[in-house]
């Protein structure tokens, strides 16, 4: 009677928090508290303590039919060809994303992390859209602009939101729903951000940068950053985005949008998804399915069951992520390792490259010369260099319509998992402009079709209907929809 | 031997003995115990650092010996990890004895099969508190930290160079730093609803500091004791009236330091008691955590708190956080892990208690001390006629 326990971080999100995963002997497990994790202090949201109730194992396939392991990687191997284009987005180790960018080197190829913006912002910029602040500076500061809803996207963020309002600051919170903690919630035109927030050094921007985020609005926060002296933070949805960002430094990046397209027009035909799934990550889900459909090879490296795994052509199963050894770098930019020693996927991408051993210390360390570091220390954040850059011109596209879908993000729905949240907010002269009523589920209908979901009256914009799970009827991260009973 | 008897007890291993607290007897009864076959597993912290360690199950007594020595900063309770029907021990402080038994009562644990190796405990830090105060009150760097105890009131850590640097609890406190807060208002020191009660309070003269005065409570207590005696793996003799007296005055001495922190922290709230319960839970992120950690929960999945609510709700007080406020004044301890996992940093390990306590003490009831008491909510099925 003896339990294997793995120290790791919550695949959750960018923040990155630390807990222990208890395996049983029946492959089964259960997460546990990890008080003296320095992000966390063993505090977990919803989506972390409910990782043993969502997170299935991936199981090796071609052509849909389960296969060994090494097989699986013999299939890869051979059916990845020159011209195959590769995405990693952050859900997996520095170490398996670097093996997989010397895989794509060697196919002339760069590995895309699908965060478009990175592409149609200035170089000079992306260290500053990459790597964010300590997550101890929010609660020094006198002034907090949030762009994000910490409760859905980032809950831990809450405590250190509060953990400032109790040091004096001002808390102003710009999106589509009230949050609760703000002293001030408010709709504010992009072009009047910087008259209206009035931020200065002592302040901190928080906001997402996700693979469907506007170049544009990016560019005007960052303005905004530039102009006031603030600090800014993009959070991330995928646990290792930053360090998938700062692996794939100086690569031309494709947005996950274009590689879409790029299927559809027949120029990509061979595609390699590491941790990556397209389907649920993009918000047109069917468009995404259909795209998919048309590649000659869909080649799946994961660790887990999703949606993009019954539909690959190859899947090469490897270890859930806490087993995995190697190296997590959240949103402060702080790197984090994982006590797994499971090498399953550096060891298949290697077999494909034609080095089956020898490849993690290799990719390892690379990894430290990009921190600059000598060993991961969980306590040290690396120096990171942030130059400055010139104010751009930006013009966000322009979101309202007169009913909206809009998704809110959160853990639940950039992993394709529902749980208690399949349901969408609108507020209440909606709901009774549209005489819905408690217990009837609200009729969704957009161009693209329709679906019946339970709502809640909540303090959203007006017009918008807000979702935390993932609705058939939509076509992006807004989606023009009407409502009825 | 019999129940009631008190004994200075220590480990015959010099390596557990000078790895251990206070002659390392209760990491030796624990390894003889499973070496001898008296259990399958035992519960400990395997530690990973000097302020982390993680509860396992094991099997292995070498992993047993391994966990010898006190951590003041991993408020853990163990409880949470027993599985029914295992014949298993585990080191008790007074909320991992007291829950055990809550949760016996309900059929989670089958307390025949469970050895509870009782610990004195005057409290425990958080990790992250303990850190910062390292930093803040000894002017020290956490890395250098090689160990740490509690002696006469003072909070001692010794650093990788030899020294000690101590500073009274009380002057900690003051600052917001040393024991979490329930702990701070905890009045039971002594785990005498364990089968054996340890520490090293009465443990005076020659054997100060190398001894453990050790207090059986039940049968049980005299079963895995005699065990390790027999195994050559500890050596008692019979405690004096002098040492039970000093351990006795520093238990009360406890409980009223205990005392006066409960008047602090649960002096009546000023105000609209609305408003007041409105406000503690409007950060609240429906995660569950503080379920799922409870070490006296007993529902599972399909509980009333998760039943009668769902995130779909507008109430402006979640039902879930009602329903566990009613629902655990028979059996919340205090014990404070809710408020440690809670990733809003809501104080919910007060507030549980602002409900329990005053039920509690009107009908004469404290949950987990001993298992002749049916909780007060519980149906009595043989009163009942059943």
């Amino acid at each position: 009677m003896n339990e294997n326990i793995f120290t790791t971080v919550c695949p959750g999100c960018s923040i990155a928090c630390g807990m222990y995963v208890r395996e049983k002997d029946d492959g089964t497990f259960d997460i546990d508290w990890r008080k003296d994790a320095v992000v966390n202090a063993g505090k977990l949201c919803r989506f972390g303590v409910r990782l043993s109730a969502n997170l299935m194992n991936a199981t090796s396939k071609v052509d849909g039919n389960e296969v060994e392991f090494s097989d699986a990687v013999t299939a890869a191997g051979k059916a990845i060809s020159d011209g195959a284009t590769f995405v990693s987005v952050g859900n997996t180790t520095c170490a398996e994303h670097l093996a997989l960018m010397k895989l794509a080197g060697s196919k002339g190829a760069v590995v895309n992390t699908g965060m478009g913006a990175f592409s149609s912002i200035p170089a000079e910029c992306h260290p500053t859209m990459g790597v964010g602040i300590p997550f101890d500076a929010i609660e020094s500061a006198k002034k907090i602009i949030l762009f994000i809803d910490p409760y859905e996207q980032y809950p831990l963020l809450v405590r250190r939101i509060l953990a400032a309002k109790k040091n004096g600051a001002a808390v102003t919170a710009v999106g589509w729903k009230a949050v609760s903690l703000a002293d001030d919630n408010k709709t504010i035109d992009p072009a009047n951000y910087e008259s209206e927030l009035a931020l200065d050094s002592d302040s901190v921007i928080i906001a997402e940068l996700n693979p469907s985020t506007d170049p544009e609005r990016v560019m005007v926060l960052l303005n905004l950053a530039k102009a006031s002296g603030a600090a800014i933070m993009f959070m991330k949805p995928f646990v290792n985005a930053v360090g998938c960002d700062l692996a794939s430094k100086k690569t031309e990046q494709k947005s996950l949008d274009q590689i879409i397209a790029e299927i559809n027009d027949g120029s990509i035909k061979t595609l390699v998804c590491l941790d990556s799934d397209l389907i649920e990550i993009m918000p047109d889900e069917t468009a995404v399915r259909e795209a998919l459909g048309k590649l000659d090879n869909l080649i799946v490296i994961t660790s887990r069951t999703s949606a993009i795994t019954d539909v690959a052509k190859i899947v090469v199963a490897t270890e859930p992520l806490y087993k995995k050894a190697g190296t997590i770098v959240n949103a402060e930019g702080r790197a984090l390792h994982n006590s797994g020693e499971g090498t399953d996927g550096i060891d298949a991408i290697g077999t494909m490259l034609g080095q089956p051993v020898g490849m993690y210390d290799e990719v390892h360390a690379a990894l430290l010369a990009t921190l600059g570091i000598d060993a991961v220390d969980e306590r040290v954040i690396p120096a990171y260099e942030k130059p400055d850059y010139a104010a751009m011109d930006a013009n966000p596209t322009a979101e309202a319509v007169e009913t909206a879908l809009v998704y809110a993000g959160g853990p639940f729905l950039w992993n394709g998992m529902v749980d208690d949240n399949d349901f969408v907010e609108m507020n209440l002269d909606m709901v009774l402009a549209n005489s819905l009523l408690k217990g009837i589920p609200a009729k969704i209908t957009s161009d693209a079709g329709e679906a019946a979901v339970k709502f809640k009256v909540s303090d959203v914009a007006p017009g918008v209907v807000l979702s935390n799970v993932k609705l058939p009827m939509t076509t992006g991260m807004v989606t023009s929809v009407t409502v009825s009973r | 031997m019999e129940v009631g008897d008190c004994y200075i007890g220590w480990a015959t291993d010099e390596d557990i003995r000078t790895r251990g607290a206070s002659g390392g007897l209760v990491t030796a009864m624990l390894a003889a115990a499973l070496e001898k076959g008296l259990v399958e597993a035992v519960v400990v912290l395997k530690k990973l650092g000097e302020f982390e360690a993680v509860p396992v199950v094991t099997s292995d007594p070498e992993e047993v010996k391994a966990a010898a020595g006190s951590m003041h900063s991993v408020p853990i309770v163990l409880s949470r990890y027993l599985d029914y029907g295992t014949k298993v021990a585990l080191p008790a402080k007074p909320c991992d004895a007291r829950s055990t038994i809550e949760q016996a009562k309900r059929g989670q644990v089958d307390i025949d099969t469970t050895y509870i190796v009782g610990l004195n405990c005057g409290g425990t830090m958080h990790p992250a508190v303990t850190r910062d105060m390292l930093d803040v009150m000894y002017k020290l760097d956490p890395a250098d930290i090689e160990g740490e105890e509690i002696d006469k009131g003072k909070l001692i850590f010794e650093t990788k160079d030899g020294k000690e640097h101590a500073i009274k609890i009380d002057e900690l406190e003051e600052e917001g730093y040393g024991r979490r807060e329930s702990c701070q208002y905890c009045d039971v020191n002594i785990p005498t609803m364990a089968d054996i009660a340890c520490g090293n309070w009465g443990v005076i003269g020659d054997l100060a500091g190398k001894g453990t005065f050790v207090e059986i409570n039940t049968e049980k207590g005299i079963e895995i004791l005699k065990n390790a005696i027999d195994a050559g793996a500890v050596e008692i003799t019979p405690a004096d009236d002098k040492g039970k007296a000093i351990r006795a005055k520093v238990d009360g001495a406890m409980m009223n330091v205990a005392a006066a922190a409960n008047k602090k922290y649960l002096s009546p709230i000023e105000g609209s008691h609305l408003d007041y319960y409105m406000n503690a839970l409007s950060d609240c992120i429906n995660c569950g955590a503080c379920k799922t950690v409870c070490p006296v929960c007993a529902c599972g999945e399909g509980a009333k708190c998760t039943d009668f609510s769902s995130a779909s709700d507008t109430y402006k007080m979640s039902l879930f956080h009602l329903v566990r406020f009613v629902h655990l004044m028979d059996s919340c301890i205090g014990c404070g892990q809710c408020t440690d996992v809670c990733p809003v940093d809501i104080p919910l390990t007060h507030i549980y208690q602002r409900f329990a306590v005053p039920m509690q003490e009107e009908f004469e009831y404290k949950p987990g001390m001993d298992m002749t008491t049916p909780p007060f909510f519980g149906v009595d099925l043989i009163e009942e006629g059943h």
